[in-house]
C-alpha cells in the first residue's frame, strides 16, 4: 500500500504536488496529526490557506473531502443526521395496500399489531436517514478527510457536543443503535479566533498557527498558482503585499487576496505595476475604503518618514 | 531528555501556559513518533502538542532554547597565536607582563578562545545570585552581572593598551586587527555562553516553582493592591472567566421557553405522529440584555473597568447590545473601540486617548454630555451600569438628570469597589445609591464575576 503520508519529507511533496506549498512547519504536524490519529487545529488569519489544506490533505491522500461549514445556530440535526418525516410518510401512504393485505389477514387486533411490529423497522431504516457531513465521515465505507471549517462560529453547545464525535467517532441513534466509524477520518477544524475555543476541544487537538508567509513563500505560491503572471512582476507585487501587510491596515490582505490581484493583473495584461495599473487593480488587494486611500498613499509618494502619515490615522479613530 | 522535557512543561505552566496532564503525555507520544536526531521536528512536536493559543508561542520560543539549546555552540573566533612567528609571540609575551596577574590569565584564556568551564559558570552564578531569581525578564540583566564578576570591562581596556603596547613594539597593523578581531568574537562568544547559562538557570529555576500560584488568592485580592504583572495574570482569568460565563448564560438563554406557541416548529415535529400534534413546541424567548454601561477610568477606577469592559466584551454573543462610554471630567463613547475582538487593546487605545488627570474626576457633568448626546440609547429594554466610586471632587452630582436616566432605563446597577461605609467625604454615594435597583461591591474579581453573571441571569 502506498501512503503518501509516511515520512514528513513525502508529506510535503505530495501536499507540493496539490498545488499547496507546505512549509517544514506544517508538514511536521500534518504528519504528527494523522500519525497520532489526533484532530489538527488550525489558527491564523483569515485567507492564509487553512480550508485550503484540507482540501490539498484530501487530494494527496485521494480521500474524499467532507466539509461541514460551522455558522451561528448549527445544531445537531444539521450535523449529524435527521429522519427524513416527508418520505416516511409518502412511503406510509404508498404502501397503505400493501399493509392492508398483510394486516388484513390477522385474526385479532394483537396479532395485527405484532405483525405491524415485524415491519416497523423498514420504517426506521437508513434508507430513511439523511445523513449530515458528521455521520457521513462515519459511515464512510473509504477514509475520508473531515473539514469542520470555521469552528469559533458555532455556539458553545455545539462544541461539547463536537467533542463526544470525536473522542471515539460513534454515534448513538436511538432507532437503530450505536453507529462506529469503520476508518477514523482525518480532522482538520479551522478557526478564525473570532472567540476563545473551548479549553477541552484545544485539549484533544493537534495545534497549528499559520501566519502571513514569508516574501519567498509568497512567491511561491503565486508563481504555483498563476503561472501566466511574469517573474518580475510577480516579485514586485508580493513586495507590495508584503509592505502593506507591515502597515497598519483594518484588514490585512491575505493569500487568497494576492491571488486574487495576480489573477487580475494577467487578465489585465499589465506589463509592469505603473500607477494606472494600481488604480484599476487595487480594490482586488484591498477591501476597506480607508485602507485604499492609505495604501495607494503609502504606493504614489514613497514613505516620507515618521509623522505624516499619522495624521490620517488619527482622524481614521473616530 | 524525559525529565528536560517536563522541565520545559514545569515552565510553561509557571509562565501562566495551561498545559494539562493528558497534554503532556501527547507531547511524549508525539517525541516518540519524531525522534530528537532532527531538532527541528523535536521542536515542532512539542510545541504542536502543548501549546494550543496563538498567545502563548512567543513563550515557547522563548523557554525552548533555554531547556535545549539553540543548536549551534557559541562562536569562537579561534586562537591567534596560532600562527604567530617566533618573534611575534615573544613580543606577545612581553607586552602580556605588563599586566598584573589575575588579568593576564583572562586574557589569555580569551587569546585561546577557552569557553568557561561548567563550574565556572556555576561560582559565578552563584556569587550575583542566580539561584534565586526565577523570572525571566531578568536574565539580561543576570548576565550583565555575571560578566562584571569576570572583570569583562577591565578585561576589554586591558585588552586595548595590550593592543597599543604591541604596536608601538613594532607589530604590523594587520597583524593586530586581525588579533583583535579573533578576541572580539572570542568574546562575544563568552558572552553568549553567560547569557545561555543565565537562562538556562532561571527557567529551571521557573520550572522548581509550584504552578498556578495563589491564583485563588489574586482573585480576592482587592483592585487597588495588586501589582502589574498581577493585573496581567488576572486579565487572563477573566477571559476563562468569561468563557465559562458565556456558556452557562448560553444555556440558560437556551432553556428559557415562553409560553408561546411556535406553529413551525409544533407541526414538524407533528410528522412523526402522522400529523397529530403529540409534542407541542413553544417559542424561544431571547431574552439577551442590551446594555449601557458608563465607567469611571480615572486613576482609581481604571483597572475595575479594565476589567469590566473585557467581561462585557467578552460576553458580547450573549448580549443584544452593548453601549459603552468613559469619562472622567467628560464623557466619551468608546463603543467603536472595541468593534475588533480584541478588548486588551480596544481598553488600552481608550485609556491612551483618555489620559487621567490629578483629581478632576467630574461624573456630573458627564451625566450631562450624556444626557444632551446619548439619551436615546437608552430605553425600556435597557440595563444601565455604572462602573465607579461616585467620588464627585465636590462638583455638582446632577441628580436630576441620574433620575431621569433610571427612569428611562429598565434596571440601573451601580459597581462600586467601596463598601457603604466609605461612602463619606466627596463621596455622593449616598445620593446616587437610592435612585439604583441595585448597588453592588466589586472590590476583587471574584465579586466582579458574581455581577456580571447576576446581571445576565435576569
Amino acid at each position: 500500500m502506498n501512503n503518501p503520508f509516511e515520512s514528513t519529507g513525502r508529506v510535503k511533496t505530495s501536499l507540493n504536488s496539490q498545488k499547496y506549498i507546505a512549509s517544514d512547519e506544517i508538514a511536521t504536524i500534518v504528519f504528527l496529526a494523522q500519525k497520532l490519529g489526533k484532530p489538527l487545529l488550525t489558527e491564523g488569519p483569515a485567507g492564509v490557506g487553512k480550508t485550503e489544506l484540507a482540501k490539498a490533505i484530501a487530494g494527496a491522500t485521494g480521500r474524499e473531502l467532507i466539509r461541514l461549514q460551522c455558522y451561528e445556530g448549527l445544531d445537531e440535526s444539521k450535523a449529524l443526521y435527521e429522519w427524513e418525516y416527508s418520505k416516511q410518510l409518502l412511503y406510509t401512504q404508498l404502501l397503505c395496500d400493501k399493509l392492508n393485505d398483510t394486516l388484513g389477514k390477522a385474526d385479532s387486533l394483537s396479532e395485527a399489531a405484532d405483525k405491524l411490529a415485524q415491519e416497523e423497522d423498514v420504517f426506521f431504516s437508513s434508507r430513511f436517514l439523511l445523513q449530515r457531513p458528521l455521520l457521513k465521515a462515519i459511515l464512510c465505507d473509504q477514509p475520508t478527510v473531515l473539514l469542520i471549517d470555521e469552528i469559533d462560529r458555532a455556539d458553545a453547545e455545539f462544541e461539547a457536543f463536537l467533542l463526544e464525535v470525536l473522542s471515539d467517532f460513534q454515534v448513538s441513534v436511538p432507532e437503530l443503535g450505536t453507529l462506529t466509524a469503520k476508518h477514523r477520518p482525518f480532522v482538520v477544524l479551522t478557526s478564525n479566533n473570532t472567540r476563545e475555543l473551548s479549553e477541552a476541544l484545544k485539549r484533544r487537538c493537534l495545534y497549528l498557527f499559520i501566519d502571513y508567509p514569508t516574501l519567498q513563500e509568497e512567491l511561491a505560491v503565486v508563481r504555483l498558482k498563476v503561472p501566466d503572471l511574469n517573474p518580475k512582476l510577480a516579485q514586485q507585487a508580493v513586495e507590495f503585499v508584503q509592505k502593506l501587510r507591515n502597515a497598519e491596515m483594518r484588514k490585512s490582505p491575505s493569500i487568497s487576496e494576492t491571488l486574487d490581484w495576480a489573477n487580475a493583473l494577467v487578465a489585465l495584461n499589465a506589463k509592469s505595476l505603473d500607477k494606472q495599473t494600481l488604480e484599476d487593480t487595487l480594490s482586488v488587494l484591498v477591501k476597506h475604503e480607508a485602507d485604499l486611500q492609505k495604501a495607494k498613499r503609502q504606493l504614489m509618494a514613497p514613505p516620507p518618514g515618521r509623522g505624516k502619515p499619522d495624521e490620517y490615522g488619527r482622524f481614521s479613530g473616530n | 531528555m524525559e525529565s528536560r522535557i517536563l522541565q520545559l512543561i514545569a515552565a510553561l505552566r509557571a509562565s501562566g501556559v495551561r498545559v494539562s496532564l493528558a497534554e503532556s503525555a501527547e507531547a511524549f507520544s508525539a517525541v516518540d513518533l519524531m525522534g530528537i536526531q532532527h531538532r527541528e521536528h523535536f521542536r515542532l512536536s512539542l510545541r504542536t502538542t502543548l501549546i494550543k493559543d496563538a498567545r502563548d508561542l512567543p513563550v515557547f520560543d522563548k523557554l525552548f532554547p533555554l531547556f535545549f539549546g539553540n543548536g549551534e555552540p557559541p562562536m569562537m573566533g579561534g586562537n591567534p597565536t596560532d600562527d604567530m612567528t617566533p618573534e611575534e609571540a615573544q613580543m606577545l609575551a612581553d607586552a602580556l607582563r605588563e599586566f598584573a596577574q589575575s588579568l593576564r590569565q583572562r586574557m589569555q584564556r580569551l587569546m585561546n578562545g577557552e569557553q568557561l568551564s561548567k563550574q565556572e559558570l556555576e561560582q559565578l552564578g552563584q556569587m550575583v545570585g542566580l539561584n534565586q531569581t526565577d523570572d525571566l525578564r531578568y536574565q539580561e540583566w543576570m548576565a550583565q552581572r555575571m560578566m562584571r564578576a569576570l572583570a569583562f570591562p577591565e578585561v576589554r581596556e586591558a585588552l586595548r593598551e595590550l593592543m597599543e603596547q604591541l604596536q608601538q613594539m613594532g607589530m604590523s597593523k594587520e597583524r593586530v586587527d586581525q588579533m583583535r578581531e579573533m578576541i572580539q568574537q572570542n568574546m562575544q562568544g563568552l558572552e553568549q555562553q553567560i547569557k545561555q547559562f543565565a537562562g538556562e538557570r532561571i527557567a529551571e529555576n521557573l520550572s522548581e516553582q509550584p504552578p498556578g500560584d495563589n491564583l485563588d488568592n489574586l482573585m480576592n485580592r482587592p483592585f487597588h493592591a495588586l501589582a502589574d504583572d498581577e493585573k496581567k495574570i488576572l486579565q487572563r482569568e477573566v477571559k476563562r472567566l468569561a468563557a465559562a460565563l458565556r456558556t452557562r448564560i448560553a444555556l440558560r438563554q437556551k432553556r428559557a421557553k415562553s409560553g408561546q406557541l411556535d406553529p413551525k416548529l409544533t407541526i414538524r415535529a407533528s410528522l412523526k405522529y402522522h400529523g397529530v400534534p403529540m409534542e407541542i413546541k413553544y417559542r424561544n424567548r431571547i431574552r439577551k440584555p442590551k446594555i449601557v454601561v458608563i465607567c469611571d477610568i480615572s486613576t482609581s477606577m481604571r483597572f475595575c473597568s479594565e476589567l469590566m469592559l473585557s467581561f462585557l466584551f467578552a460576553l458580547q454573543g450573549q448580549i443584544r447590545k452593548t453601549h459603552a462610554f468613559a469619562f472622567i471630567n467628560h464623557l466619551e463613547s468608546i463603543s467603536e473601540d472595541f468593534s475588533g475582538s480584541d478588548a486588551d487593546q480596544a481598553v488600552a487605545s481608550v485609556l491612551w486617548r483618555m489620559p487621567s488627570g490629578h483629581y478632576n474626576t467630574d461624573l456630573g457633568w458627564s451625566l450631562d454630555n450624556f444626557n444632551n448626546d446619548y439619551l436615546d440609547t437608552l430605553n425600556g429594554q435597557t440595563t444601565l451600569i455604572i462602573v465607579g466610586d461616585g467620588r464627585n471632587n465636590y462638583n455638582d452630582p446632577r441628580l436630576d438628570i441620574f433620575s431621569l436616566m433610571t427612569r428611562r432605563a429598565a434596571r440601573t446597577i451601580w459597581l462600586n469597589p467601596e463598601p457603604p461605609v466609605m461612602w463619606h467625604g466627596d463621596s455622593d454615594m449616598p445620593k446616587y445609591a437610592p435612585l439604583c435597583n441595585n448597588v453592588l461591591k466589586v472590590g476583587n474579581l471574584k465579586e466582579l464575576a458574581s455581577a456580571v453573571d447576576q446581571l445576565l441571569s435576569a
